[in-house]
């Protein structure tokens, strides 16, 4: 699982950042290192960038840099996705991720591997510098 | 060194961004502020001085930085300033309520063999939190001495300073750095060794710094090796240990070594700190609901951008009608006072009238500048940049590339030098060279007067129209730009979300007065002499009007008889295609002293003599009875304005924020397209008849 697979509201666990060297080190500066515990608190319009909260405070990146953060999910992420679309209301435009087509796959959780969550043009893990 | 007590201490104020550094800064030294550059960079340097007891404090603040990899210019400038300058002591401003991350830069401050004080800034915040420090368990378990401050409130700065002297005076310790474990400790002790080796290299860089850096691969650190006395031995030692340690633990060395400080934080601040009940979010979260929201973001957004030109421009009427009366009586009382000749004429047409025209936006840059740095204290610039990012990074350019070019509707001067805080040399470069395309104030008595002059019924919708088509524009250029000249790899975007705060007065009050200040010095010296030469050129050579001749042919004929006229006329087939006669021509050219001059030369070239100003009903006659002159000339030559190069003001910021090359491509890019646009526009209006 990545931080971009993760609905609105989901926690996580960091297992490794993924990322080309200067990225992966920005992000481990910022804090994700294995064994940090956050959560993605919102989703930017159509693919716009999350909102987490890593240790203790709250840092915006863009999904491509989040398909690029494997995690290890804390708690249900059905729940917590159902969670904020019941008091964000716009979760569905919201979060970009229901309409299926880019993502390849449904959104109820099962088969989500690593590859989703991406955009076409965002590469490989290396690609986001 | 002795601990003598010594009588001048040079301190560095460091941390991450937001951790109130500045404000801090601000309640240690007052107003005794003297800003500046960093060498070669334009990340600003603030110095401020504190006396106390016999003994004086210099402090610099460092630029905000979450780390001491050369990740920003930012980051290489504190980096270069703690390498290079070793001042006597560094104060870590650390955000108590973020402690974790903020003590991730503390641990490698320690690294440089500098002395550190640790402030636990914020500190009434992080009660009200539910956060309780033991500040003295903390320092024990760290070995850096810490104590609390409220920058906001200049609490807490007198133990500071208490804590500095002891430190200063080797009472109080401060030596101590991160152990990485045994197995990365005893590569690091092997590489600190064979670094001190070179004892004459060791006196400059600490071995140990440099040993951790090396083994994180950074590149910097290599560069820096270079002097080394056995620079290939080191760098064999340091790109063994990194393999090995790679090998060890199956992921990159940097990393490690980056969760290895996170882990020896996580040890210490689970002794020292407590949470009482759970982190409050609350004031924050409800707010960025609303702000925050997925779709209302962006509208949101626009309605904050559109409320605060709107205050800008509503409040700032009225001082500026003031200073417009004041520089018109001042031109009065030259009149008066000087004999008529030349010296009058260059006083009062061109210094007094050129450079008073532009200090005339004094109150509206004041007013801006004070709504976009509350903006940026409370933390909405990041929420801004969430909004936008989607978009502009569609388009090549970077969610933190809206601040500067909001600033741009207001001037292209402060707005160029705004682009400082992207971190991405070829985002800053983009942003830049699209900024003019968001057209400032000072086109917009051009575009005034020519809407109301011949779209009289759609004077409004018209300026909206040309503004629109210059953000459009500026998408579409920072599109190209990106996909031709500036390619690359897309910039991460990697910004902290900080929580609300108020803001502070001192904070906002000296914002505002070092960008006003910046842009006045811009006024004093490179407009006072674009004013000149547009003066000398508009009247030199001298005509001698024959007796007789009313006044306003006089001037015309003057014109035409000037540098300006001659240089106009010569150039007249360049502007044709776009259907402007040499008038226009040299109304355009004039436009680079300041694009208000645009207006006034048009007043002086068709008929009317002197005050032309867009609300003047006479010159809008004068333009729409003049044979030159069309709605679809008009249009094009709004168009004009608004895309060929800016003012020499903005050029000379271009100039000193990216050298004379880029000066040079923006000027001849503007020009181009505009001309382009000026000439496909113009040709396809005349087909289809508008003429």
């Amino acid at each position: 699982m990545f931080i971009s697979d993760a609905p609105n509201g989901a926690s996580f666990k960091v297992l490794r950042v993924l990322l080309g060297r200067e990225v992966g080190k920005r992000l481990a500066d910022m804090g994700f290192t294995e064994g940090a515990e956050g959560a993605v608190v919102r989703s930017g319009f159509l693919h716009g960038p999350l909102q987490v909260r890593i240790r203790g405070y709250d840092i915006l990146i863009r999904r491509c840099e989040a398909a690029g953060i494997e995690v290890e999910p804390v708690g249900d992420w059905t729940a917590a996705e159902d969670a904020t679309r019941l008091f964000g209301g716009f979760g569905r435009f919201g979060g970009g991720r229901h309409g299926g087509g880019r993502h390849g796959g449904g959104r109820q959780g099962a088969g989500r591997g690593r590859g989703f969550g991406r955009n076409a043009g965002d590469g490989a893990g290396e690609g986001c510098e | 060194m002795s601990p003598a007590k010594r009588k001048v201490l040079r301190v560095a104020l460091a941390g991450n961004p937001n951790s109130g550094k500045t404000t801090l800064f601000n309640a240690l030294t007052g107003a005794h502020h003297k800003v500046g550059n960093y060498p070669g960079v334009t990340v600003e340097k603030r110095e401020g001085t504190r006396r106390r007891d016999g003994r004086e404090y210099r402090f610099i603040d460092l630029p905000g930085i979450y780390s001491l990899t050369a990740y920003s210019i930012d980051e290489v400038v504190a980096r270069d300033f703690l390498l290079d300058e070793k001042p006597d002591l560094i104060v870590d401003v650390l955000d108590s309520t973020n402690l974790e991350r903020h003590l991730y830069l503390c641990l490698q401050f320690q690294e440089l063999g500098i002395p550190v004080v640790g402030a636990l800034n914020m500190s009434d915040e992080a009660e009200a939190k539910g956060i309780r420090i033991d500040e003295k368990a903390l320092s024990t378990v760290l070995g850096v001495p810490l104590t609390k401050t409220v920058g906001s409130k200049g609490a807490g700065v007198d133990s500071l300073l208490d804590l500095i002297d002891a430190v200063a005076d080797g009472k109080v310790a401060s030596d101590r750095y991160v152990q990485y474990g045994e197995e990365i400790e005893s590569r690091l002790v092997a590489l600190e060794r064979v670094v001190a080796a070179d004892p004459a290299f060791a006196a400059r860089f600490p071995a140990r710094w440099l040993a951790v850096k090396l083994l994180e691969k950074d590149a910097n650190a290599y560069e820096r090796l270079a002097d080394h006395a056995e620079a290939a031995r080191v760098e064999t030692l340091a790109k063994d240990s990194t393999v090995w340690l790679e090998k060890h633990y199956g992921k990159d060395a940097e990393i490690v070594v980056s969760e290895q400080r996170y882990g020896y934080i996580r040890g210490a601040t689970r002794e020292a700190v407590k949470i009482v009940g759970k982190p409050d979010f609350s004031m924050t979260e409800t707010i960025d609901k609303v702000i925050m929201n997925p779709v209302l973001a962006l509208p949101i957004f626009v309605g904050v951008l559109w409320a605060t030109f709107q205050t800008t421009f509503l409040l700032g009427e009225y001082p500026m009608a003031w200073l417009e009366s004041f520089f018109g009586l001042l031109a009065k009382g030259a009149t008066a006072v000087i004999p008529d000749g030349a010296l009058r004429s260059l006083i009062v047409d061109g210094i007094i009238s050129g450079v008073g025209g532009v200090l005339s936006f004094v109150p509206l840059i004041v007013i801006l500048f004070f709504l976009l740095s509350i903006l940026e204290d409370i933390g909405y610039m990041s929420r801004a940049a969430f909004a936008t990012d989607k978009l502009l990074h569609s388009f090549g350019l970077h969610g933190q590339s809206i601040f500067p070019m909001m600033l741009g509707f207001g001037c292209s001067v402060p707005a160029i030098m705004a682009a400082r805080t992207l971190k991405s040399p070829r985002d800053r470069i983009v942003t830049i060279l699209v900024i003019p395309f968001m057209s400032c104030g000072a086109k917009l008595p051009v575009h005034v007067l020519l809407a109301a002059a011949f779209f009289p019924k759609h004077a409004a919708n018209m300026v909206m129209l040309v503004y629109a088509i210059g953000v459009v524009l500026a998408l579409l250029s920072a599109f190209l730009l990106k996909r031709t000249v500036l390619r690359g790899a897309p910039t991460p975007f990697v910004m902290e979300l900080p929580p609300y705060r108020s803001p502070t007065a001192s904070g906002v009050l000296w914002h505002v007065w070092e960008k006003t200040s910046q842009y006045m010095k811009k006024a004093g010296t490179v407009i006072l002499a674009a004013s000149i030469l547009i003066w000398a050129i508009t009247n030199f050579p001298a005509y001698d009007a024959p007796p007789g001749a009313d006044e306003t042919t006089a001037a015309r004929s003057a014109l035409e008889y000037s540098a300006a006229g001659r240089v106009g006329k010569s150039i007249e087939p360049l502007f044709a295609p776009l259907g402007f006669d040499w008038r226009i021509g040299v109304a355009t050219v004039t436009g680079f002293a300041a694009k208000e001059v645009v207006v006034s030369t048009l007043g002086i070239l068709f008929s009317i003599g002197t005050e032309e100003n867009e609300e003047s009903e006479s010159l809008r006659e004068a333009l729409r009875s003049d044979p030159a002159f069309n709605p679809l000339v008009a249009f094009v030559l709004m168009l004009f304005t608004l895309i060929i190069p800016p003012c020499f003001a903005a050029l000379a910021t271009i100039k000193a924020e990216l050298g004379w090359k880029w000066v040079g491509f923006a000027f001849f890019f503007m020009f181009s397209l505009g001309w382009l646009i000026g000439f496909a526009v113009y040709q396809l209006g005349s087909l289809g008849g508008l003429a």
